[in-house]
């Protein structure tokens, strides 16, 4: 789907309410703030959302998009976090700083702490078509016009990056010159930046108008052509999760005023 | 709440979504220039200048929201307060008339720029281990680092060095953009002092 | 259908009026084409019809503008939705983008409407048939073509049943064959009867094969007002800058030389052109 990372698919995970999904994934970012060490992390990642998103079809993409993401924090984090972490054990020297083993634990806890995280973000984006997790929230109260920014903009960002390329590919051939200084590339930004957000701006009024000729902004209840399953099921394992969350949280902050 | 209010018009909505557009879209250019700028919270700076601070925060909120929705940069969901303070500000800046010369306006960028470096260092330093998942970035930090300061003080110090001239060069952008908007636009937005529009006695032909 | 007496309007902080006195009487289910120089007021009589003069652009007007029973300048753009349908140049523009399929692009009126589920597909299913979007029913909008992308807009607004369909260039964008795609279904609708179109164009050799009547405007007024053949052959249209139809052009050229009498009319369609030259 233009501009997302949804993969379609008709497995039990795509099926569950966009709710439900949601509420996995805070009980992951919960997972990621509260677990204690690299150990529990990681294997709650290969136990939990591993299994998760092979049930829905998508371990391939899941891994790949889990792998952009982390690398370069994993990069980050052992250098900044393992040299410069005070520390018993020396791995390694370099120019005068001294890879610790405790920096680079603490560097990797860190990046399981932000794959735990954002695993279940792109588990929820990789299973769950954007629009159905919005119509989802505006049927717990979320505005439609919020929904409609949010929709539209990941539907149109596309577009603006074509504009973008049409619009650096006439500036060359035009002979704009790249390799100048810095002060000169600065001022080539105006006339690059400019034309596309200036067409874009005028283009708001026609849009705004093509809404309202829809009947937008008219006021009173909404409808939807397209359905969200739900079960008393779900429903009720939605609060579980909540009250587990709410536990995790509990639990952490005992251990932090305990120790 | 009436100002809130008229924030929030079909006008503003369809104005937040290319907004945010263009906040993704225009990334590219920067880097095809050969410039270290981000440019992205072009969009954001708009909303807040044209329609006003409420829907200039709530666009660079959402702008994070959609980043983490492409899946390319799903981390940006951290700093949605940081780009909901830059959309707000904007409001503020340009309520002020601001944006009036393009002086102005770079200073207005330039309190943006560090409001915004001071304000998601702790993010990067408390929630990211005192990186940003952006080789560049991360590099410069490292460089702090090894200068033998912590990890608050070299994020802060990263950001301080890349935001400010970022939000320079996007509030100059937005200014440049504001002089060549038609002022029947401007004037739908009305955001800018001294903008009022005037109404003259009509006649017929 | 549409009853317009004497309607001035103003844009803000404009001083000249950009309708001026307008007085027109459309019947149901005619076809009626419009043309006229640029700035002549043929897209503020189109935003006059369907209430975003005054609604969205504010300004000032006076006279009567009524479209069936409904007083368009005294009711709000939220009732004048799904009444009366207005359609654009820029197919992108139009395409709502808060949905991902064509189906459900042309369902985002219905729900905004709050019709039943049922009545939504319902609708949805009877317009991707009138309109031939069937085969694009699943596809993104923003996967098709120039041509298709105006079709999945006139569709949009049809669903919402108007009983008046105003476009203002819809196919100014667009080739000769999404041209052709667009006044194929404008002639479905008109030749069905029910629906009243009202089309600015440019493109006069169409207007000609398929427009009940046509208007020309000049400086905010109507100026001309009769039978399409009529009129687009007046050769008032050539000094107000709008033009005339190939077949015109020839003809005329050829008149000029003698070959043909001056008596034969001017053609302005095809067949009538074949009839002229024989």
């Amino acid at each position: 789907m233009h501009g997302t990372l949804f993969v379609s698919g008709n497995s039990g995970l795509h099926r569950l309410h966009p709710l439900t999904k949601l509420a996995l994934t805070f009980l992951f970012l919960v997972f990621a703030a509260t677990l204690p060490n690299l150990l529990w992390l990681l294997a709650a990642f290969v136990i939990l959302l591993v299994p998760m998103s092979a049930w829905g079809g998508l371990l391939r993409p899941f891994l790949r998009s889990c792998l952009v993401v982390i690398t370069p924090f994993v990069i980050s984090l052992s250098i900044i976090q393992g040299f410069f972490t005070p520390g018993e054990t020396p791995l390694f020297h370099l120019a005068g700083f001294v890879l610790t083993g405790e920096g680079l634990l603490a560097g990797l806890t860190v990046a399981s702490r932000i794959l735990m995280a954002l695993g279940g973000a792109l588990l929820l984006m990789l299973s769950t078509r954007p629009d159905m997790l919005m119509l989802a929230l505006t049927r717990s109260g979320l505005p439609g016009s919020l929904a409609y920014v949010v929709l539209t903009s990941i539907q149109i960002f596309p577009r603006f990056q074509e504009r973008a390329q049409v619009i650096l590919e006439a500036q060359q051939a035009r002979g704009l010159e790249i390799k100048v200084n810095i002060f000169k590339r600065l001022r080539l930004l105006v006339p690059l930046m400019g034309p596309l957000v200036l067409s874009s701006i005028v283009d708001v009024e026609e849009r705004a108008m093509a809404l309202e000729a829809r009947a937008f902004s008219r006021p009173g209840r909404k409808t939807s052509l397209l359905a969200l399953a739900d079960s008393p099921g779900q429903h009720l394992a939605r609060w579980g999760l909540l009250l587990l969350m709410l536990a995790l949280i509990g639990w952490s902050i005992w251990r932090a005023i305990s120790s | 709440m009436n100002g809130f209010r008229k924030e929030f018009s079909t006008f503003s909505i369809a104005l937040m979504a290319v907004a945010i557009a263009i906040n993704i879209g225009a990334g590219q250019i920067p880097r095809a220039v050969g410039l270290p700028l981000y440019l992205d919270s072009i969009g954001t700076v708009l909303v807040g200048v044209l329609v006003g601070p409420w829907a200039g925060a709530l666009t660079g909120f959402l702008a994070n929201v959609v980043w983490t929705f492409t899946g390319l940069f799903p981390q940006a969901i951290a700093w949605a307060g940081v780009a909901a303070i830059i959309g707000a500000l904007a409001g503020v800046f340009a309520q002020s008339g601001w944006l009036k010369e393009w002086w102005r306006a770079a200073l207005a960028g330039l309190i943006t720029g560090v409001v915004a470096a001071i304000l998601s260092a702790p993010i990067a330093a408390y929630v990211f281990g005192g990186v940003t998942g952006n080789a560049g970035t991360d590099a410069i930090v490292a460089a702090w680092r090894a200068a033998g300061f912590d990890a608050l003080f070299s994020n802060v110090a990263q950001g301080t060095m890349s935001d400010p001239l970022d939000k320079i060069v996007t509030y100059l952008i937005v200014w440049a953009v504001l002089l060549a908007l038609p002022q029947r636009l401007k004037a739908r937005f009305g955001n800018q002092s001294g903008q009022a529009a005037k109404t003259r006695a009509r006649k017929r032909r | 259908m549409i009853r317009i007496k004497d309607f001035c309007y103003w844009y803000p902080g404009q001083d000249q009026p950009a309708l001026d006195g307008i007085d027109l009487e459309i019947p149901e289910g005619q076809f009626c084409g419009v043309v006229g120089p640029n700035g002549a007021g043929k897209s503020t009589l189109c935003y006059a019809l369907s209430g975003f003069a005054p609604h969205f652009f504010h300004g000032t007007w006076e006279g009567e503008l009524q479209v069936g029973k409904r007083d368009v300048p005294r009711s709000t753009l939220g009732e004048l939705a799904g009444e009366i349908g207005l359609v654009f140049q820029n197919s992108f523009n139009q395409i709502s983008g808060a949905r991902f399929t064509v189906r459900e692009e042309i369902a985002f009126g219905l729900e905004n409407l709050g019709l039943k589920r049922k009545e939504i597909e319902r609708r949805v299913e009877e317009t991707l048939a009138l309109i031939d979007l069937e085969a694009l029913a699943e596809r993104s909008p923003f996967a098709l073509s120039g041509g298709q992308q105006q079709r999945v807009a006139i569709a949009s607004i049809l669903a919402m049943q108007p009983k008046l369909l105003v476009l203002d260039e819809p196919t100014s964008q667009l080739d000769p064959r999404g041209t052709q795609e667009v006044f194929k279904i404008l002639d479905k609708l008109a030749g069905r009867g029910g629906t009243t179109v009202v089309l600015v164009e440019h493109k006069l050799e169409w207007l000609a094969a398929f427009a009940d009547r046509v208007i020309t405007f000049s400086q905010g007024r109507i100026v001309l007002d009769g039978s399409a053949k009529k009129i687009l052959a007046d050769e008032k249209l050539l000094k107000l800058g709008v033009g005339q139809t190939q077949f015109t052009q020839a003809a005329a050229a050829v008149q000029k030389k003698k070959f043909i009498p001056r008596s034969r009319p001017l053609p302005v369609t095809l067949k009538q052109a074949q009839k002229f030259f024989e």
